[in-house]
Order: C-alpha cells, then structure tokens, then sequence
C-alpha cells in the first residue's frame, strides 16, 4: 500500500558538525520486513524518527514520501495511520497510567467511533497475546511487557507502515519470538510495511525479505541477498548456546549472602525465599526472562528497593552498613545509562570519576586510551544528553570502571550496542579487571562476546535463582 | 456528580467558609462530607486518618489564637480550629471519590479546554511517583561516583528538572506517535455528561451553604 521513497534526505543536528545523515537515496517497498542495521550512533533512531515525522526535516532537506505524497504535506491527524514508531525505551511511549487507558488515549486520537474502541482495543490485546494485562498499571509490567503494549497500540491505530527502533533491546528471546512472529502475521495477513532497526541479527535471516544497511558514510544501502549468509553466520556464530560455566565450589569466599531472601513487585512474587552465596573476585552472569526479577535483585543488593530475609554483604547485613560507605563499596551499572550521569559534559563526567575513584588504575593516559578504543575520542565537550544510545552507554560503563568500586553490577550492559563496541567494551573490561580485582555481577541477555569473561552463571527464572552449568 | 461542578462547588463553599465565623457551620459541613464518604463507601479507617491527621495543625491554630489572638479569643480559636476540619473533609469530598482521569475527561468535554493542557496535566500527574523514585536513584547514583547529594544540592535539582525535561520531550513524542494532535478533534470513550442534575446539585447545594452563612440564626 505504501512505498517510502527517502529522496536525498540529509540531517544534521543543531548542536553538531557532520550530518547524522547524508544525502540518502532508498525506497523502502510497501508490504515488505526491512531489516535496517549498522553500528551505534550512525543515525538509524534518527532517520526513523524522521520518517515518523517526529522530527521535522527542515526545509531543502530532501524529501520524504508515502506512495509519491510527501510527508510534510499528509495531516498531522492522519500520520499516525501512516506510520508508526515503537520506541528503543519501553519506558518511554506512554502517556496514560495504564494498559488500557493508553489503547483508548490512542484509538480516541484516531477519532474511532466511541462505540468501537471496545472492540478494537479487545482485538488489538488478544492479537499480542496480552488480554490478561488489561488492566495493569503501566509502570508496573516488565521491559517485554511494555513493548507488547506499545505493538497492540500500534495494532490498534492500524498505521499501514511500523518503524521499529531496536525494539528488543532489553525483551527476552521468548518475548522478543512472541512479537517477531505477530510482526510476520501483520505483514503476511494485514499487508503491513515493516522496518525495523536492530544490532542483533539473530533468527532474522529466514523472516525478512530485505536488510539495509547504514554505511560509515551515513548512507543507505541495501545488503545483496548473496551476501545475507555472510552477514548472518557472523552473528550466529558467536552465538554461546554449547556454553558451559563451572559450578562454585563450597569453600570459597563469599562476596554476598542471601538468607531467606524473597522479592515482590506489587502483589506479585518474583523470588521465592533462597540462600545462596555470590562469590568475591569472580564475574558472575546472571541470566532469565524478562520480568523474572534480575533487575529488582540488583536494586535490592544497594538498597534502593525493599526486600525480605537477609543480606550480608562479606560479614555484614547490607541494612547495618552506612549508606554512604556501602556505596563506595557497591556500585551499580544501571540499564539506563542517563541515570548514571551526573553532570553536563562528557569531559565533567570522566572528571568526577576521576576525583572520587577508589583506585588509581586510570591514569590519565589509561582514560585517553579508552575513549579512544570506545570510540568516544573528540566527544569530550558535547552534552551527554546529546549523545546516541550506544555512546552514552560506552561512557557510562567506562565512568563507572574509573570508579573501581570492589564490586560492580551491571544491569545489561551491552544493551543496544553493535558488535564492534561489544568487542572494544569487553577488551577494556578483561584488561581493567586483571589489574583491579574487581567482582562483576552482570545481568544480560544478549551473551555474544561477553562469555570469557563469566566464571559462575545464575539463572533467573519461575521465582527460582539457582547456579546452573548451561543457559 | 460531574467531577468540575464538583470542583467549583467545593472551592466556593471554601472560600466562604473562609470569611464565614460560624463554628456550627464548620461542624455541619464536616458532618455532611462524612455522610457522603460513608455513601461513597470510603473506608472508615480513612475516615479515622482524616480525623487525626489534621488534629496537630488544628491544634496549632487554636492555641495560638487562645493565646495571642485579641478580641473574642475563645470563639475564633474554635472557628480556626472547626475550619481546619471543614476545609479537610470538603476537600476529601472530591479527592477520595474523584480521580484525575474523570476530572481531565470533564474540562475536556464539558468545559472544552484544550486537550493539550488537559492530557498535558494528565501526563505530568502519573509521572509523580515516577520523579519520587527517581530522586532516590539520582541520590544512589551520586553516592557511588563518591557524590553525597544533599536535600539542599543543586546538583540534585539540576539532574531533576534534566531528567524532567527530558521526560516532557519524551513524553511529547509519545502522545505524538499515538496519533494526539493539538487541537485536533478527537472522539471520547468515556462519556461526561453535564446532566441538569449537576446543575440542581450545586444550586441546591449553593443556596444551602448561602442558608447556613446569613439566614440560619445557629446561636
């Protein structure tokens, strides 16, 4: 039904130098899975927020159109049945305080007879597979969940062509199937135009019928069906499913213990009461659906969240510990990395961990080294706020190993990286660790690279943590 | 009741019992309001908070006008200390009966006002305990890059209204991509009507409180 021709689109940010995106040529064809790749922070958040019209491409910019109409010139009440976007940040689509008041914010928006929303609403649910969270509070659903809801809303608006921005960046393999399969089902039944930007390439291979790629030089080109087997074999290959961990031998010394600890978020029980014993200068990863509760364990290792039973951090109860000491002690990685930032720029940034670290591991030469292995050199005076995903979370990781805290968590710390900044953020993590004997407890989903760093696995799952051999 | 002419009727009644010097005034409205709740089926647990929470500040007027007031010192003690009790329980009137949602719904279609400002206020009110949470996490966060930040740290507020913005864009660019268009026309879901049972109840209710103020002789 709808074509998207991108006619010499160029964008540059206000505040930036080089364009974000230049001069691009492509039709995407309507009726079509796109899958659109390259690395992190080469502009692919920003060309779909263009397409969405989310961000105004400013006049003798180039063109954007929908079957040779223009998007400047389609009415801003209609756009949405369009086009629509599924944001990177689960957290971030949301206006109303639940499921089904968003779904009816949404469908009222598209002007559907107040009589019809029911039905549509009911309907667009029970396409995700989701009717039973009706009724939930928004703020309360998992990462997974929450993106769930936004494709039902996106079901529900019925937008002719869905933009999807590394959607599945913090969603678990099975949530992450759940949706790719009601995608397929929306292009194969409905005849709906899919494209969808993605790091990880994993199971797309058989699914997509085209993948387009963001070159170093910002433009679009599409990868010949030749070379598919290529592309995809890089990814499947460092896939770590025959990987095998060791289990923790008892008399080992113990960096954490948990007695009777039992987790809750609301009325739902996310850890029965366990005992376990985490390990003192071992990486420990921490692996489970979406939901199960990986993150609230972390929340409640630093005290930001409530928790039953007992934990004792080396001798004492974590409760007994003076908030300011035991922070300096434990730090967490948080997944958002704008959480972590405190200040403006990235050169205040990497000042601040500097003053306050706990070891002198990073000299000033070792930091110039890092930033360039990340690839963040020449980005010291921009505004953090301004800088891509995958860069801000490169500078929170490297923020956070400046500090050099004798433990570390990291709450998916590769989310929304390319494969190149995991290999550069894994070099830089071995080499940091060998020489500061930190602990890493690192909650991931996505495993490629990452594994030679990991001595215990814990799985997270059905209320259960428990140390396991294999995934 | 339709929650804005709730509201209006509410604030008048308010701002007359402001000038109004009638203790048994006071007391009947408080009377009245727990009537209400107890039809609306508000837990009288609530009730019982309501009750105690305001006794310190009610407390706290009184016996600084029975101390330093002038003139009749006993009677305006009173007054203050049953007003304080008026001005709680006509306020939980609408609070504990009332959500947000309805309100919003109500200035929206029944008093057409821009549904920017009414999702708008709508938006920013669910993200309430959001900011809450995230003034603790801002706090962890400064703690372990070795930063105490104070109730009183400009850093903290800085960082707030930063992350603040952000949210307001965000949340901007969510309402866009669910199709909200300022201004746009838009259809509505849940039906507010302004039934002329409304319009009796605050004329009714309007005439009752002018009553209690000028006409009933209560000492």
């Amino acid at each position: 039904m709808a074509n998207i021709a991108l006619e010499n689109l160029t964008y540059t940010y206000p505040e930036a130098q080089a364009p974000t995106l230049n001069q691009i040529q492509f039709t995407f064809k309507a009726h079509q899975f796109t899958l659109l790749t390259g690395p992190s922070g080469t502009g692919k958040s920003t060309l779909l927020k263009l397409m969405t019209g989310l961000l105004k491409l400013p006049a003798n910019q180039g063109c954007i159109r929908y079957n040779d109409q223009p998007l400047t010139t389609i009415a801003a009440t209609e756009r949405a049945g369009k086009v629509a976007l599924m944001f990177q940040n689960p957290n971030q689509q949301f206006a109303m305080d639940t499921v089904e008041n968003e779904l009816i914010f949404a469908l009222e928006n598209r002007q559907v007879p107040a009589n019809e929303i029911q039905a549509k609403l009911t309907a667009a649910l029970a396409f995700v597979g989701i009717s039973e969270l009706r009724e939930r509070n928004l703020s309360h659903l998992s990462g997974g969940e929450k993106q769930k809801v936004a494709l039902a809303v996106i079901v529900a608006m019925d937008s002719d062509v869905i933009l999807l921005d590394e959607p599945f960046a913090s969603v678990d393999p099975a949530a992450r199937a759940s949706l790719l399969k009601r995608l397929i089902q929306l292009r194969d039944q409905a005849g709906k135009t899919i494209i969808l930007a993605d790091h990880d390439l994993t199971d797309y291979e058989t699914l997509v019928d085209q993948v387009v790629r963001i070159t170093p030089d910002r433009h679009l080109t599409a990868v010949p069906h030749a070379d598919w087997s290529t592309l995809f074999a890089d990814f499947a290959r460092t896939g770590q499913t025959d990987q095998r961990w060791r289990l923790p031998n008892q008399p080992a010394k113990p960096l954490f213990q948990l007695q009777k600890v039992a987790l809750t978020q609301g009325r739902h029980r996310l850890l029965q009461p366990t005992d376990l014993t985490l390990l003192r200068h071992h990486n420990t990863l921490i692996t489970g659906p979406n939901g199960s509760g990986k993150s609230t364990l972390f929340e409640s290792l630093v005290r930001l969240t409530d928790y039953d039973g007992q934990i004792s951090y080396l001798t004492d109860d974590i409760q007994t510990l003076r908030r300011k000491r035991y922070a300096r002690q434990v730090a967490l990685l948080f997944q958002d990395a704008e959480t972590q930032f405190l200040n403006i720029t990235v050169a205040e940034e990497l000042a601040q961990s500097q003053k306050y670290a706990y070891g002198d591991y990073f000299t000033p030469a070792r930091i110039t080294a890092a930033m360039q292995q990340l690839n963040l050199t020449g980005h010291e005076d921009q505004v953090i706020y301004t800088l891509s995903e995958g860069q801000k979370k490169k500078l929170q990781i490297l923020l956070m190993l400046i500090m050099q805290s004798p433990v570390l968590l990291m709450d998916e710390p590769l989310k929304g990286l390319d494969l190149k900044s995991v290999q550069a953020l894994v070099t830089l993590l071995k080499s940091t660790i060998a020489e500061t004997h930190q602990s890493l407890i690192i909650i991931s989903h996505q495993l490629t690279g990452l594994a030679p760093l990991i001595d215990y696995h814990l799985r997270f799952e059905q209320q259960h943590l428990q140390y396991r051999e294999a995934l | 009741m339709n929650p804005s002419i709730k509201l209006l009727l509410l604030f008048i009644i308010a701002l007359e019992i402001s000038f109004s010097l009638i203790i048994s005034l006071n007391i009947a409205l408080v009377i009245l309001a727990i009537g209400y709740l107890l039809l609306h089926h508000t837990k009288c647990r609530t009730i019982g908070w309501l009750l105690i929470v305001p006794l310190l500040p009610a407390i706290g007027l009184w016996s600084t006008q029975y101390i330093n007031g002038t003139g009749n010192k006993t009677l305006m003690a009173w007054v203050l200390f049953t007003r304080i009790y008026a001005f709680v329980f006509t306020g939980a009137t609408f609070t504990l009966t009332t959500n947000i949602l309805q309100l919003a719904d109500s200035l929206e279609q029944n008093w057409h006002l821009p549904s920017k400002f009414a999702y708008g206020v709508l938006a920013a009110y669910n993200l309430v305990p959001k900011i809450q949470h995230e003034v603790k996490i801002i706090r962890a966060a400064g703690l372990m890059r070795g930063q105490q930040l104070s109730f009183w740290s400009p850093k903290l507020y800085f960082k707030a209204i930063l992350v603040s913005i952000n949210w307001s864009q965000n949340l901007a660019q969510a309402m866009t991509s669910h199709g909200f268009v300022e201004d746009a026309p838009r259809t509505h879901y849940r039906h507010c009507p302004l039934r002329w049972q409304d319009w009796a109840i605050f004329i009714v209710g309007l005439g009752l409180i002018q009553l209690g103020l000028f006409v009933i002789p209560w000492s």
